[in-house]
This record gives structure tokens, sequence and C-alpha cells, in this order.
């Protein structure tokens, strides 16, 4: 459009109108005074020939309003369209400026949502049901797969005891009680006759009801499941299980299955976010509480008082409040269990005061939670302080970058670019970038959320990724890049422009990132410290976490770890017990034993490493309980020999024999921990010890075996015969030991062809070396230092390109002075001394300051490490020389250039 | 054609403007007194509509304008059919001449009926 002028604004618009008409009334008035009328006359004679001069003015100047209008839209995205084009292009010539962002910021934007997703899921989330603030959770929440036989408890219900606290009660407008399954054999086509062990959960038919769960097929179980009416036995599955097992088919609803080998219908699915009340397990079919005898029967809860295996959830009623239920619980429990219990029991029971549980269940039960919980705080820190760096980064690349192009800049205003042109330039190319390093952050969150709950928790935890943190992380990213991006944008727009062109990069006086005195460099150089005191105490962290790693890894446990194999067959499904499952254990034993290659064989109720194991409380004469802890014992039954077979030293007496089976007077074994607790200072052989109404003689001691994890708080222990018809509570299972003389694994399907000649129909749940078997215990473990020590590294290297970017684009800055200084006879070597000592100072303000904050700040870390004290100096060391060397050699290449500059091609470059 | 009032169908102005301008550009009053020779009179009342109908055309794209400087050496504003306006003119044209032989046609008619 060819145009004398420009008509940007409506002031325009208006005048030009006026002036469009004042031309035809004029040439009009004009005409007829050429024809021979009078001025005021032909004025007159103009203006009825026109009309009403006033509307169509209004007209004519609203239509040409609309017309700018729209032509400045075209202009603005024709302009978009050009700058964005422009920025790509720019982007392109600097792939590696906009890859480092690019991949920084995406590694920043999807560590955060992975970690913060996992937080807010474990920590943070209330349960999906109705008004989940009036939840009462009664019973210890970390104990949801525990199960009890024994002496009585607190920690958690019976059957019985909960239906006490159920009916008397007046805080609650209901209470349900919810408790582990165990392993469910499950076929859901008699045809298909391959074993399903989906996640299944006992709970009271009020469950669905209570928590206010609907149904999103079928319907939920109600109490009419309770025991005494005679329902048939129904299950309700969950959403997920419905669409994973069942690709959401509604033909399952009716459907009957077997469960344990009994008849099961299919009543519902439950809505789709709940996932039941154990927070981050989730749950794949609910079975009333009332069968659960039926589908054990080798293990009768139901009318047993010593069973304790339940927890339960109360809905306060309108007006109550968790204080009133934190008075009145633990009084009927108290009351119920004392009442029920034999005098000698409710009397040890009252003896150690026991500990109630009676919390807020706004969040739901949760093992994993308890667990994860120091873990995933270290993480969240680990991962915001990466966040800062990469900010810090990203920041520090923008500013360089634009610096760099202030003369750039400067041409483009001097050859007619308007100062807002200019700004919307720069703030396009910072969208950009925005935009591509949200897309990426977007695929890491994604894909790394998914990772980070698989190794973190083996497939157990089941929680989507959250879109509510997933935008905060971007839109505390993207606002960085926008900031950054503003800045350097606007300080163009100031440029003065004849010193700016005049002065390429003037200033013999420049100091390191920056112009002699320009504003921008103390910014450039904070950001730079700054980066390097977060990567320190990421690194310290990292180190100290992965040396405790190591110590850990290098514990000893108290067995032959390299040469043990676990061999878990489950003689509850084939209704082994009494003396048919001693004549297995001896069987199995015995036959294993004479596989070529094997050392040694003998067997236990737990073992190591099964994740199980028995408690129970004792009294020792003489010996007076501060509190309950102090008399809570573990206890193992354990076959002839088992300390020969798994490899534990024995320290005093000896160990059990297969004369110690049947015995009426019972012998134990205690553990070291057990000996130096109970009988500090004296010989424990030959002492006497009362538990379950027993009394039992220690023969031998033998060293701490770790057998539920690397770190135990109490390892206090005693062995028991596995072989005794005396005991309360028999063996419920069988785990055998087997002592390699070489490789494990080289034995591994010859023990397995052995079970299976000694009874082809037993399921065998694992054969696996020890080894094996430990890694499940410290893979958490291993998984925050592995974290840490990726967020470490990273750190590193986002600091070392930093400084890297900062040095580069400095020298060039000094490009000039450094030839001049060569020209007038400064050695090379001095110029890379001075360029390197620059750089240096940066980073050691960087690496003091750091040192302290770590020196400060990883008492946090206390309860996750073994063998390593905060504020380790080993690792502050390996960090500060690590980040040292890195931070040497991001500026070691930049001052070589710099020393390697020609003196004439130098002073002739500007 | 002609309006209750007097005035002109709005259709017949644009195509009127559209054909003043085909010679090539012109400013406003230009185009009045072309419309006034050519009719005759007859059709243009008031002047004021044009200008309206000028700067709509501009609004639709049909013209473009530029300010430049008349014969006698003041500052006027110039329209100029764009492409499109060009398009319109001889959609118009046609569809005029069609609309004009049926009615003639019609007028011209002998017999009531054909039915």
């Amino acid at each position: 459009m060819r145009r004398v002028f420009r008509v940007p604004f409506k002031p325009h618009v208006d005048r030009d109108v006026d002036d469009e008409l004042a031309f035809h009334l004029d040439m009009r008035v004009r005409r007829l005074v050429d024809a021979g009328w009078s001025r005021e006359a032909a004025r007159e004679e103009a203006l009825r020939q026109f009309g009403d001069l006033n509307t169509v003015r209004d007209s004519c100047v609203a239509m040409d309003q609309q017309r700018e209008r729209s032509m400045r839209r075209v202009n603005l995205i024709t302009e978009l369209v050009q700058d964005t084009t422009f920025a790509l292009r720019t982007l392109r010539h600097n792939i590696g400026y906009a890859a480092v962002i690019v991949i920084a910021l995406a590694i920043g934007i999807g560590a955060n949502t992975a970690i913060f997703t996992l937080v807010d899921a474990l920590l943070v989330t209330t349960l999906p049901v109705k008004n989940p603030d009036a939840l009462v959770a009664i019973g210890d929440p970390r104990r949801t797969g525990g199960m009890s036989i024994g002496s009585p408890r607190s920690d958690l219900l019976s059957y019985q005891l909960y239906k006490d606290l159920a009916r008397e009660n007046t805080v609650f407008s209901d209470v349900v009680a919810t408790g582990r399954s165990g392993r469910l054999d499950v076929r859901i086509d008699s045809a298909h006759q391959e074993l399903e062990h989906p996640r299944g959960r006992f709970v009271t038919g009020n469950y669905f009801s209570v928590l206010g769960v609907p149904a999103s097929a079928g319907r939920t179980f109600g109490t009419e499941v309770e025991r005494g009416a005679d329902a048939a036995p129904v299950a309700t599955i969950s959403y997920g299980y419905w669409t994973r097992r069942f690709h959401n088919d509604p033909g399952i609803i009716g459907k009957t299955i077997l469960v344990n080998n009994l008849r099961i219908t299919i009543v519902g699915v439950a809505a789709p976010r709940f996932t039941g009340e154990v927070v981050g397990i989730y749950t794949d079919i609910w079975l009333p509480v009332a069968i659960s005898d039926a589908l054990n029967p080798n293990r009768r809860t139901l009318d047993d008082r010593s069973a304790a295996w339940l927890l339960a959830l109360g809905r306060l009623k309108p007006g109550a409040t968790l204080g009133q239920a934190k008075q009145q619980v633990p009084t009927i429990l108290q009351r119920a269990i004392v009442s029920n219990a034999t005098p000698s029991d409710a009397k040890a029971f009252l003896d150690v005061k026991p500990v109630y549980y009676v919390e807020s269940g706004a969040k739901g039960l949760s093992r994993v939670r308890v667990n994860f919980q120091a873990p995933l705080l270290t993480l969240m820190i680990g991962v915001a302080l990466l966040l800062c760096i990469i900010c810090a980064n990203v920041a520090n690349l923008m500013l360089a970058r634009s610096i760099a192009r202030g003369r750039e800049l400067s041409v483009r205003q001097a050859l007619g670019a308007g100062r807002s042109r200019l700004v919307r330039q720069l703030l396009t190319e910072s969208a950009v970038l925005a935009f591509i390093s949200a897309a990426a952050g977007l695929l890491f969150a994604w894909w790394g959320s998914r990772t980070l709950l698989r190794l973190a928790s083996a497939g157990q935890l089941d929680i989507g990724m959250n879109l509510t943190v997933l935008a905060f992380t971007l839109g505390v990213s993207l606002a960085a890049v926008a900031l950054f991006g503003l800045l350097p944008a606007l300080r163009a727009s100031r440029l003065d422009l004849a010193s700016s062109i005049r002065s390429g990069a003037q200033s013999l006086s420049g100091s390191l990132g920056g112009r002699g005195g320009g504003q921008r460099a103390p910014l450039g150089k904070v950001l730079i410290a700054s980066q390097v005191t977060l990567s320190v105490v990421l690194l310290v962290g990292a180190t100290m976490l992965a040396r405790s790693l190591r110590n850990t890894q290098a514990t000893d446990i108290g067995v032959d770890r390299d040469h043990l194999i676990i061999v878990d067959v489950d003689v509850l499904a084939r209704g082994y017990r009494g003396p048919a499952l001693a004549r297995l254990a001896h069987d199995l034993r015995d036959r294993i034993a004479a596989i070529p290659g094997i050392g040694a064989v003998s067997f236990s109720e737990n073992g190591v490493f099964s994740g199980s194991d028995n408690g129970t409380s004792l009294q020792v004469p003489g010996f007076v309980a501060r509190s309950v802890q102090d008399t809570l014992i573990s206890y193992d039954h354990v076959g002839p020999g088992y300390f020969t077979a798994t490899g534990t030293r024995l320290l005093e007496g000896r160990e059990l024999t297969a004369a110690d089976e049947n015995k009426p007077e019972g012998v134990i074994v205690v553990n070291e921990s057990f000996a130096k607790f109970f009988f500090p200072g004296q010989p424990a052989v030959g002492r006497f010890i009362r538990a379950d109404s027993l009394s039992l003689q220690i023969v031998g001691v033998v060293a701490d075996i770790h057998q539920n994890g690397i770190k135990e708080d109490n390892l206090r222990r005693m062995y028991r015969p596995y072989v005794n018809t005396s005991q309360v509570a028999q063996p419920g299972s069988l785990r055998l030991a087997v002592r390699t003389v070489g490789d494990p694994t080289a034995v591994v399907q010859q023990i397995r062809k052995t079970v299976v000649s000694v009874d082809s129909s037993l399921p065998i749940d694992g054969v696996d070396p020890l080894a094996k078997l430990m890694e499940r215990f410290i893979a958490q473990e291993r998984l925050v230092a592995q974290l840490a020590t990726a967020f470490g590294v990273l750190a590193l290297l986002l600091a070392a390109i930093g400084l890297y970017g900062l040095m580069t684009y400095s020298i060039s800055r000094r490009t000039r002075e450094i030839g001049l200084r060569i020209a007038l006879g400064a050695q090379r070597s001095r110029v890379l001394r001075l360029v390197l000592l620059d750089a240096m100072r940066l980073v050691v303000v960087g690496l003091v300051v750091g040192i302290v904050v770590a020196y400060l700040s990883t008492g946090l870390l206390e309860t996750q490490l073994n063998g390593v004290k905060p504020g380790d100096p080993l690792s502050i060391v390996v960090a500060a020389l690590v980040l040292m060397g890195a931070a040497v050699l991001a500026a070691l290449f930049p001052a070589l250039r710099a020393a390697r500059v020609e003196p004439m091609i130098a002073l002739r470059s500007e | 054609m002609l309006n209750p009032d007097g005035g002109l169908l709005r259709g017949t102005l644009d195509v009127l403007i559209l054909k003043a301008l085909s010679w090539g550009p012109r400013h406003g009053y230009a185009v009045a007194e072309w419309v006034q020779v050519v009719t005759e009179g007859e059709l243009l009342v008031e002047e004021g509509p044009l200008y309206t109908a000028l700067h709509r055309l501009e609004k639709n794209g049909l013209l473009t304008s530029e300010w430049g400087y008349s014969d006698n050496n003041r500052r006027a504003k110039y329209y100029e059919l764009s492409r499109a306006g060009r398009q319109q003119l001889r959609a118009e044209v046609s569809s005029w001449e069609r609309y004009a032989r049926a009615v003639g046609k019609a007028l011209a008619a002998a017999s009531p009926s054909v039915a």
C-alpha cells in the first residue's frame, strides 16, 4: 500500500476526514463562484448539496477507525511471524546456547514435577472420599500389612476388639476396619488356569458407605456382607484393576471368580479416583472381612482376640473432635484388651504403658509415607536447589548473550528499528525459547515421574503426574526466562547508540563479565558465584549420601551374604501344619542338602530379608522395663543347624539341634543385642525368660543378623525350635536357608527341581540368592543417593557451563586489551594466569559460602545417613575439589584462547 | 432504483463509484462531479452519502487511498480501485446487465401470461 503518510493514530483519522470534506466543499464553492455566485451563497449552496455534514463526517471517521484497527492487527501478526522466524533463525545459529537452556530447563521442570508429584501424593493430598477431615485413624498407620498373633498389643486391632470399639464409642458416627489380605490366589476364568495375585484388602461391610465412595459400575458391597448375614461371598474391585485387567468390560459385574478356591461374585467397581485407604499402594480388590476365615482357613482370626491385624478409621460425629477421640478411644481399647486377656498377659500389657495410635485419618494410612518422608524431603530440597541453579544459569547465559548483542541491537536501532519493536523482538526470542523448553520439560516430566515412581516403589505406587505441580514448575521456569529475556531487552533499548557502536570492546580497564563500570557485570558475577554455592551444597549432600550407601552395602549383616539362597514355599496354601509341616521341612532339607555344591541347609519361619517377622513381649526376671519398647523383641522359629547354614557366628553356648525339637522344656538361642540388653555384663547362657506364658532357657548367643533391613533399630531377637508342639503360635510359613559352596545362582534351578520332586503342587514363591533379596531393602536408599548424585552432577555441569560462557564472553570483549598487553610485551603465561585468576576469584567466593552452608545444613540428612556424620569433612573436601576441578577446566579453554591472541589481529579486530 | 425518499439504492451508488474510479485514481470531489455529469444530476441528490460510501468501500478493501496534490496544488485524498475492487466492478456490471435485460424484457412483454 503506497501512502505518503502513515496514519497510525486516531487524531489523524479525524483530521484526515475533516481535510477531505473541507477540500470537497472548497472545490464546490470555487466552482459556484466561478459560475457567478456570491461567496456566501456559494457556501450555503455547497453545504446544501452535500447534505448532513456531521453525520457523514462521523460515519467516515468511524469506518476509518475500524480500518485502522484491523490493519494494526494484521501488522502485529505479520511482525510476530517475522519475529518468530527471526528468533528461530537466531537460535539455530546459536544452537549450543539454545540447547543448554532448553535441556537445563527441561531437566529442572521434569525433575521438580516428578519429585513434587510424589511429595504431594504421599504427604499432602487427602483421601478422595467424602469429608476426609472427619476421619480418625486408629492403630499404627505404618502397619497396614501387619498381622500379629500372640500377646495383646495396642498398635493393631483384632476383629473382636474392633467390634468393641465400634459398639462402645460415642464420638464416631461409624467405624470401619481394614486389614491385609495376604497373598490371594485368584482364578478369573476356571478355564484359564493361570493363578493371579491381585492386591486385596479385607474391609468391613460399612467401608464404602462410611467413606462415601460410590460405585462407578455395578454396586459397592454394604453391611449385608457382615457375619451372620448369609449372603453369598462378594467383592468390589477398583477402577484401576477393572481397567488394567478387564479393559472396563461391564460384563465382569456379576461374574464369579475363584479366590483361594472360594467362589466370589464381583458386584461392582469403585469410583475411579479411589485406590483405597492405604496411600501410595493401590488396592485391586476389596473383600468383606467376614469371609477372611473362609478365604484363609489355615489362619482363622475373626474370633481370635490374640490375632491383631486390623486398623480402624472412625468418622467423627458432627461436633465431635479429634481431641475427644484421643481421649476416649484408648480407654475403650485398654478396657477391652485387659478384660479379655489372661491376668498375666494383662499385667504385662499394662506394666509397659501401652501406646495408642489415634491420629487424623484425612490422608489415609501409609507405611510408604513414613518410610519416604525423610528421603522425599531431602530430594525436594535437592531438586529445588537444582531449579534455582538452572534458573541462575539460564539467566546468566541470556545476560551474557544480550551484552554480546549490544552492538547488534544498537546498529538495528540506528537503522530505524523502534524501541518497542526491539523489545518485542527480544521477548519473542525468549518466548520461543521458553515454549521449546516447556515442551521438552513436559515430556521429561511425564517420563521422569513414571520412571521415578517405578524405581522408588518397585511398582507399588500408582500415582499419576500432578498437573498442578507441573503448572507451577513450568510457571517458575518460564518466568525466569521471561524475566531475564526482558531485562536485556529493556536495557538494550536504553542503549546510547553512538557510544555503543563506537566502542565495540572498548575498555582497557574492562573487568571480567562486563563493560567497564557496566551495571550488568555484578549481576553476572553474583549469578555465577551463587551457582557455585548451590552446586557445592548439592554436591556435598550427594557425596554424603553416596558414602552412606557404600557403608550400607558393605555392612556386615551377620550372615554369609554371598553364598546364601533363600527358598520360599507357600505351605499354608497346601494346608501343611503341625507334624506334616515338620516332616515337609525335614524332607526338603535332606533332599536339597543332597544336591552337589550345597554346603549346609536349614529352615526357618521368617528367615532373612523375607519382609516378615514375629514379635512378642517378654519378661526377664530382674529386668525393669522403662517403656513398652523395652519388652518388645522379635523372634523366629528355626530348624537344626540354622546358624551353620546361614553362616552366623556363634558367640556363646551352642546352637539349636535336632535334639531340641519337640522337647517339653523350651530352649532358645538369642542374639548379641538381646544378651547385651537384658543381661548387660553377664553371661546369658543358662538364664530363663518368660514369653507367651512359657518359661524359656537360653542355650546360646549368636551374632546379630540384620534380617529386616540393613538399618534396624531394635535388633533384639530370639530363636525357638521350628518343630515344637508346646508353642502357642505355630510356624505358618517355611523358608529354607541354603548355603552354597560356590556361586549361588548356579544351583537355583536344581533347587527348584528338587522342591517340585518333593511336592509338585507346592507353590514356590521364590528361590533367590540373598543379594537379590537385599537389593529390595536398600533400593530406596540407593535411589535417593543416585538421584542426589545425578542432581549434583547436573549442578556441577551447569555451573561449569555458566562459568565457561561467562569467561568466553568476557575474553571476547577483552580481545583488544589482551592483544595490546601482548603487543606491549606481556608474556602469554601471564595473560593465562590473569584470566584464570579472574575466574577463580568468583569460584572461590562461591565455594567458601557453599561450604559454610553445606556444613550447617547437612544435619537435615542425619536420619538417612549410615556411618557418615553431618558436615562430614571428607565429603566436603571431595565436593570442593570436584567443583574446583570442573571450574578450572571450564575457565581453561577460554583462557588458553586468550593467551593465543595475535596482537595485530586483536588490535585490528574492531 | 430510487428509494422512497428519493435517494440512491446503496448498491447502485457503490457501483457508480467503482466505475468512476475505473479510469484511474480520483479524489472524492472528482467522483462526485463525474456522477453528476454522467447521470445529468438525476441520481445523486446529496453528495454526503458519496463520502460515506467511499470510506466504506475503502474499509472493505475494494479501494485504496493515498494523499496527493490536486491540479490546483491542494492536498487531497485520492482513491484507487484495488484488485478486489476491479473484480467487484466486473461482477456488478455483468449482474446489472442481466438484471436490466430481464426487467426490460418483462416490461416489453405483450401477452399477460405464459402459463
